[in-house]
């Protein structure tokens, strides 16, 4: 065992090491949380602190049951409608959801669903009636996480229906099975899981969302824990209030994240194989995919719409010209910049390790070594037990205790967000090629002795290269659109895109702010698609 | 590129260096809410005005709400750049006091034109108005002359306000609903709930939503509509008129004890009293001044809204229940 940590070592350090330094931040942000808390504030937990916490939970419940709905609508519809034209680029548009910044949604949203939106101004053209406002509070709420997250579901979903052997589906068929036999027998098995797991990935994502309550919620009524922490601290400097909060919420996600323990929903498979299911739809059946297919297009592709139409009517000069513009491009840049390089540092080293406890010709599997591979991997999925909002409460708590330029504290504490919240996915994507090319090569390797460096640049890099282009684009496309710390610390002296955009949308700049969600959206939409091309690989197809 | 603190400490150092070599005079720092710093704000003008008068440099730095700005000095703490804080009112300023960052302004206040008497040892005041909804007359026919007419409008009659605990606006609100309910407030906060479009933090966002279209009438003021008559000829904007009486705003600002520029904030505050300053405030800040102008207010403002009586609780009171008065309207608001 020691002769193999000994061989290994190269391969065990850095990925411990980076394990070490995640759960060491882990441990100062809980230790400066509690000592920070002192005892005559935390008072018996009041009726406000209730009402928050059911509506947080409320809210989560709904959001999720509807994306669930209409994400397996379009996943099943998509599936059986495989050749019609476009069908590809629609799936890519909907995987885009993951890296939209919610805020452009929001503001696409608006332009769209709003009270002087396009919708109401049709209907009042064509039959003199206005939905009028419905979209500040739940309905907003619900609206915003359902286009966000039921096109991530589908994404997930529609790869388990294209990986339903067809056999089924032919013995189904010869059975004569109604599509609604087919469903309950045959797909929907293969779905439970999957739907399980991202059901539970999305309550968490709803349970701790924060730029859209802020904006669509409209009123503490509807606000959920995160929000409140925000308010706490920046609207009554109340740091006992939104310490308290902070610790039932981070009660809550823990236990979340120990109940749904997986975080496996496949974001790894952006591209579609589209394999066809040997089963042509009756008339019937068919409108009704297409009328799904249709209507969540619209749904989804009408509020980007909205944003290139009020954003290209924009003064680009003048935008492009203002200081404050200028400052937040080049910080959001740079920060995204230098945290996708650290995510994907950190993701490569953290899945070394890993499989060095998975592969059993590496390290004797036992007990320990399945301990050790769970620390690895909690420590890489850390954010999904800490809000955004939580770590930036502690990082403000440690801007007080240590005096240092407000600007210094507000890039560690950025850079720290972004890294934590790319990290679940780039191990999810990263963690699963590392396994494969360590027990394609591993063999070879030690045979060939070969240093890590060689071993790195003639086995690993060859193979891992497209998944890290798509990490890399992932984590900068996260890190761009990213309204949480930001909130907390965000002033005219450091401020990101999002930042400087929700001020303008605050202060009814309305057509600078059109240009803004232009810029942001075009940003992150090319970084989405070119910088996973800029790193294809003839090798790496089959991952 | 790994984050390097140390070079970014004297990149910092370096820059301020070079800042301070291209420029001798002192600056004035002043944080306020956005409207007031914009470039069409009352903030530009009274920069150049002061700048020409003193040999300074004056910086406006706009956050979304004056609390909002209160909020990001006790965040900066003894380190805050700030020299004065602009913006509050009278109703607030006692929260702001018991931070215990501001300093004694030791200017006489006493013969202001006021409609109520003021004393107090830190807080100046600059200008006042009056809080009321303003609404759009092409689209509003019957606009509500009461609070209880305002609960009794249609169900998809809107309005936007602002958070109480963020702007001051949406806590004269708060208190001018406290003060003519008394122990009812809650219960009509909740009758009033399915009119509320949305809570902003800031007035200039709910104004924004409210010009949009987004809502059928907006907390504002009384002296908002000139505004719209003055800079855009446009006389549809009105402030609905209540027969209870209109809850009045004193807005003040007051420097900090950390200021490095204590003689030059005095004279700042100073300088709100002048007639210059005066003259800028009723169509930049659309408010009324406190003092009088050898010119007189624009003529414009004789066709607005005269409240029947100003509402104004004292700030020792409106302190000593804001928390209470706030939760109470929290309370009120859940579903």
């Amino acid at each position: 065992m020691l002769q193999d940590v000994k061989r290994l070592k190269n391969s065990l350090l850095p990925g411990g090491f980076v394990s070490l330094l995640l759960l060491g931040f882990a441990f100062v942000l809980f230790f400066t949380l509690f000592l920070s808390q002192d005892d005559a504030s935390v008072a018996q937990l009041d009726s406000r602190v209730f009402s928050l916490l059911k509506f947080t939970l409320y809210q989560a419940f709904l959001s999720t049951l509807l994306s669930l709905l209409v994400g397996l609508a379009l996943a099943w519809s998509l599936a059986h409608q495989s050749n019609f034209k476009g069908r590809s680029l629609l799936v890519a548009l909907f995987s885009s959801s993951l890296v939209l910044p919610t805020l452009i949604v929001v503001f696409g949203l608006i332009s769209v669903l709003g009270r002087n939106g396009w919708v109401n101004q049709l209907s009042l053209y064509l039959f003199d009636h206005s939905f009028g406002s419905y979209l500040y509070g739940l309905t907003g709420i619900l609206v915003a996480h359902v286009y966000l997250n039921a096109s991530f579901a589908s994404r997930s979903l529609l790869h388990v229906f294209e990986s339903i052997p067809k056999e089924k589906y032919k013995l189904a068929k010869s059975l004569n099975f109604t599509a609604f036999q087919r469903f309950i027998y045959v797909e929907w098995p293969a779905l439970r899981t999957t739907l399980l797991s991202i059901a539970s990935t999305i309550f968490l994502l709803c349970f701790t969302s924060f730029a859209i309550v802020l904006v669509l919620g409209g009123s503490p009524a509807y606000n959920t824990l995160e929000v409140a922490i925000y308010e706490a601290v920046k609207l009554e400097f109340d740091i006992a209030m939104a310490l308290k909060l902070a610790l039932i919420q981070l009660v809550m996600t823990t236990l979340l994240v120990l109940f749904s323990s997986n975080f496996r929903t496949s974001v790894g498979n952006v591209r579609t194989s589209a394999l066809y299911i040997p089963w042509s739809e009756t008339k019937y059946v068919k409108r009704f995919q297409v009328a799904i297919i249709g209507l969540f297009s619209l749904f989804f592709i009408l509020p980007l719409l909205a944003i290139i139409v009020d954003g290209l009517g924009a003064e680009f000069t003048r935008i492009l010209t203002e200081p404050l513009f200028i400052k937040s491009f080049f910080t959001s840049i740079g920060l995204a910049t230098v945290s996708s390089i650290l995510t994907v540092l950190f993701a490569i080293f953290l899945s070394d390790t890993k499989r060095n406890f998975i592969l059993g010709h590496r390290l004797p599997s036992n007990t320990f070594s399945k301990v050790l591979n769970t620390i690895v991997s909690f420590s890489g999925n850390l954010y999904l037990a800490v809000p955004s909002l939580i770590m930036g409460l502690g990082f403000f708590l440690l801007s007080q205790t240590y005096e240092a330029p407000i600007a210094v504290w507000s890039t560690i504490a950025l850079l720290t967000a972004n890294v934590l919240m790319s990290l679940p996915f780039a191990l999810a994507i990263l963690a699963p090629v590392m396994q494969k090319t360590g027990q394609r090569y591993d063999k070879l390797v030690f045979s060939l002795n070969l240093s890590s460096l060689q071993r790195w640049v003639y086995c690993e890099y060859p193979y891992l290269k497209s998944s890290i282009g798509y990490v890399f684009a992932l984590s900068f496309c996260f890190s761009l659109g990213d309204l949480g710390i930001i909130a907390l610390f965000g002033s005219d002296d450091f401020l990101t895109l999002p930042w400087y955009l929700y001020q303008l949308m605050g202060s009814y700049r309305t057509s600078d702010a059109a240009g803004v969600a232009l810029i942001l959206l075009a940003i992150t939409l090319c970084v989405f698609i070119l910088l996973p091309r800029l790193f294809r690989s003839s090798v790496a197809k089959d991952n | 590129m790994m984050f390097n603190p140390i070079r970014t400490l004297f990149l910092i150092l370096l820059f301020s260096i070079a800042s301070f070599a291209s420029d001798t005079r002192p600056t004035l720092t002043i944080y306020t809410y956005d409207a007031f710093a914009v470039s069409w704000g009352p903030g530009p003008k009274i920069k150049e005005a002061f700048e020409k008068e003193y040999d300074c440099n004056v910086k406006f730095v706009g956050l979304s709400s004056s609390i909002g700005a209160l909020r990001k000095i006790q965040l900066e703490g003894k380190n805050t750049k700030a020299d004065i804080l602009l913006g509050l009112d009278t109703n607030i300023a006692q929260a702001a006091n018991k931070t215990g960052l501001f300093a004694k302004h030791d200017l006489n206040t006493s013969n202001l034109d006021l409609p109520v008497p003021y004393t107090d040892e830190y807080f100046v005041p600059y200008d006042y108005s009056y809080v009321a909804f303003v609404y759009n007359e092409n689209k509003v026919k019957n606009p509500p002359t009461s609070f209880e007419a305002l609960a009794a409008m249609p169900e998809d009659f809107k309005i936007v306000i602002q958070d109480p605990r963020s702007s001051t606006p949406g806590l004269s609100l708060l208190l001018w609903v406290k003060e003519i309910y008394k122990e009812k407030a809650g219960e009509y906060w909740k009758r009033l709930s399915p009119h509320i479009l949305t809570i902003t933090k800031g007035w200039s966002e709910s104004y924004g939503l409210f010009l949009k279209g987004e809502a059928d009438m907006v907390l504002s003021y009384t002296t908002s509509p000139a505004y719209h008559i003055i800079e855009e000829n446009r006389t549809n904007f009105k402030s609905a008129r209540f027969n209870e009486g209109h809850y009045g705003q004193i807005e003040v600002a007051a420097m900090l004890n950390s200021s490095k520029h204590k003689d030059l904030a005095k004279k700042f505050l100073q300088f709100m009293h002048s007639e210059t300053f005066a003259e800028i405030i009723p169509t930049a800040n659309w408010a009324y001044p406190v003092v009088k102008t050898k010119e007189g207010l624009p003529k414009v403002f004789e066709t607005l809204t005269q409240p029947s009586k100003m509402i104004l609780l004292d700030g020792k009171t409106v302190e000593a229940h804001r928390k209470e008065i706030i939760n109470e309207w929290l309370r009120a608001l859940e579903r």
